[in-house]
């Protein structure tokens, strides 16, 4: 099993957690959704597989580039 | 052989010829057999299967093939160690093009010492681009002078003594590709940036000032040149390159698909390309690609690919200053420059990055006379102590400079947000400043919610309710931002069913053609940017 990391493309906060560890996610597909510059920012699965973690909790800021959830492909 | 015909003159050349056929075949064994099989278990092209990987079949026609070292024993030629460098005219897509580069088979491409320079910085090939206006194309895989030079010379040579100045004169006249192929260093990664536009390959090439060893000696920082001048910093991170490619293949692909949209210099128009995509084209996913919801973002690319002409759309720096996509795509056969702000980073507010990605995509176009399309979804500048830092302002204000000093066409589609000095830098000032706007959109000096709270301070401080007065200006002010309030005055030139946007540009596009023509020629910079 390969893993995968899903980044932040923005400085902002976690607006949102809109999956679960364990969720099988698309490619394509919002993880989560960072509040940045006034607006809903997804940080999207760059290929499909299983949460395996989330490094990052609701409210808590990120910077650009951070990992914020691990997948398993 | 009689006796009589050994004895007779040779009338004839076939001795000569013969010796330059022996000496061809030398230059086509580049720095020998072991070398070339060690530089392809690098997953690395030679020179001369770069050059045909790149150009039409069979239309190389090599300059200076014989230059090298030759060995003679007690007179006769034994042998020929090419010049570390391969050029010549060729054609690309049936036009004629410069292209030369390092042989990195041959003391790892560094600098050769000829009566009249190959290529690199100056030499024969910048001369022949420069002197019939054809394309140049760089292919990059050398490490640059050696300071083993001084013990050859006895002496050490001057800064500039191979300078850039016909580099940067290209710069206005023909358009420049470079492609990092190799490790460039100092010399050769100096020229692959003074490109109109350049590209290296992923895991097999990086670019630097200076490479580990120096970095070392130096810093003491030990580093791995893919760490230090990879891809993923050279491209991603620095835009010091503009694209990546995953291999070489790919890498002469986007090189013709990049010069697919150039004239062969500044003097002609860009190439025109009918794919039959009728003008008229009303694409219905566009009434709802924008969301109700201000907050949330969209697809901007998917926008773009509904607008432009089918299969188009080749993206300049995909991966560096993702706040704004840049791209070249056609209208109705002609080529434009797209500037698209991104709401999926930071909301496509202006931020350093795509600032300078911004100066430098409109100095292009206007250099080559491609009318710039803006769809425009900026917010502003981008906000808070680290944009300050990275001089955003400065590098924001230098875009809108540009934009005012660029005469290209261009036209305005404002999407969404249309707010500040970033909004002003995506209109036609200078021209027949032309805007329309989808009934999306929005605009004004800075975004009434931020506004309001600073404008209205101590009226909202002196309410009983401040959170509520200050919810209920907002929605007073809202209901006078509407796009239409401003198209009553004239103040934008239309507001358009998205679904129009095709049609409605290309009419412009397609009569804008006449005035273009007018104004060929290399562009004068005036002034100081700030």
């Amino acid at each position: 099993m390969a893993e995968c990391e899903a980044k932040s493309e923005v400085t902002g906060s976690v607006w949102k957690i809109v999956t679960a560890v364990g969720q099988h996610v698309e490619a394509g597909d919002t993880i989560m959704i960072i509040e940045s510059m006034k607006m809903e920012i997804p940080v999207i699965a760059e290929e499909g597989g299983t949460i395996k973690a989330f490094l990052v909790k609701e409210e808590t800021p990120v910077s650009e580039g951070q990992v914020v959830a691990v997948l398993e492909s | 052989m009689s006796e009589a015909a050994k004895d007779a003159p040779v009338t004839g050349w076939a001795p000569e010829i013969e010796e330059l056929k022996f000496r061809r075949a030398e230059a086509q064994r580049l720095g020998g057999v072991e070398a070339v099989q060690k530089h392809h278990d690098q997953n690395r092209l030679t020179i001369r299967e770069r050059i045909d990987g790149l150009i039409d079949g069979g239309s190389f026609q090599e300059v200076g093939g014989l230059t090298g070292q030759g060995r003679y024993t007690d007179g006769t030629l034994t042998g020929v160690t090419p010049a570390p460098y391969v050029m010549g005219l060729a054609s690309i897509d049936g036009r004629p093009v410069a292209v030369g580069g390092e042989d990195f088979t041959i003391r790892g491409g560094t600098s050769w010492s000829g009566d009249r320079k190959k290529g690199g910085q100056g030499g024969f090939i910048e001369d022949l681009a420069a002197s019939y206006l054809i394309p140049l194309v760089n292919l990059i895989d050398g490490s640059g002078g050696s300071v083993t030079s001084i013990n050859r010379r006895g002496h050490a040579v001057f800064p500039g003594v191979h300078g850039f100045e016909r580099s940067v004169e290209l710069m206005g006249k023909v358009p420049v590709v470079s492609a990092v192929l190799g490790t460039a260093a100092g010399g050769p990664a100096g020229r692959a940036i003074l490109s109109h536009w350049s590209v290296m390959v992923k895991g097999t090439s990086q670019v630097f000032a200076a490479g580990p060893p120096v970095v070392e000696r130096s810093l003491g920082q030990k580093i791995n040149k893919e760490d230090l001048g990879g891809a993923d910093i050279a491209v991603d991170h620095a835009g010091t390159i503009d694209n990546r490619a995953k291999d070489e293949a790919e890498c002469f692909a986007m090189i013709k698909r990049y010069l697919s949209y150039m004239p062969q210099n500044v003097w002609e128009m860009p190439p025109v390309v009918d794919i039959g995509d009728p003008a008229d084209r009303a694409e219905d996913a566009l009434a709802s690609i924008v969301p109700r919801d201000r907050r949330r973002p969209y697809n901007m690319r998917k926008l773009i690919e509904l607008v432009a002409d089918k299969g188009s759309i080749f993206e300049i720096q995909p991966t560096y200053g993702k706040a704004l996509i840049t791209a070249f795509a056609r209208m109705n056969g002609k080529v434009v420059g797209i500037l698209a702000n991104n709401p999926m980073v930071y909301g496509g507010a202006m931020d350093v990055r795509a600032a300078r990605k911004q100066t430098h995509f409109i100095e292009l176009c206007d250099s080559f006379h491609i009318p710039l399309v803006f769809f425009v979804d900026v917010p502003g500048f981008m906000v808070g102590k680290d944009a300050e830092a990275a001089a955003t302002l400065r590098e924001g204000m230098r875009a809108v400079y540009v934009a005012l000093q660029a005469s290209v066409p261009m036209f305005t589609v404002v999407v969404r947000k249309c707010y500040g000095m970033a909004g002003m830098g995506a209109t036609d000032k200078n021209g027949l400043d032309f805007k329309i706007a989808w009934p999306s959109a929005e605009w004004g000096s800075l975004p009434i919610e931020g506004g309001v709270a600073a404008a209205f301070r101590r009226e909202i401080a002196a309410a009983p309710d401040p959170k509520a007065r200050e919810r209920e200006i907002e929605a007073d002010l809202r209901s006078m931002a509407s796009p239409f309030r401003t198209a009553e005055a004239f103040g934008v030139e239309d507001i358009i069913d998205p679904r129009e946007t095709r049609a409605y540009l290309c009419r412009f596009i397609d009569a804008a053609q006449g005035r273009i023509r007018t104004t060929l020629g290399p562009k004068a910079r005036y002034g100081v940017r700030p």
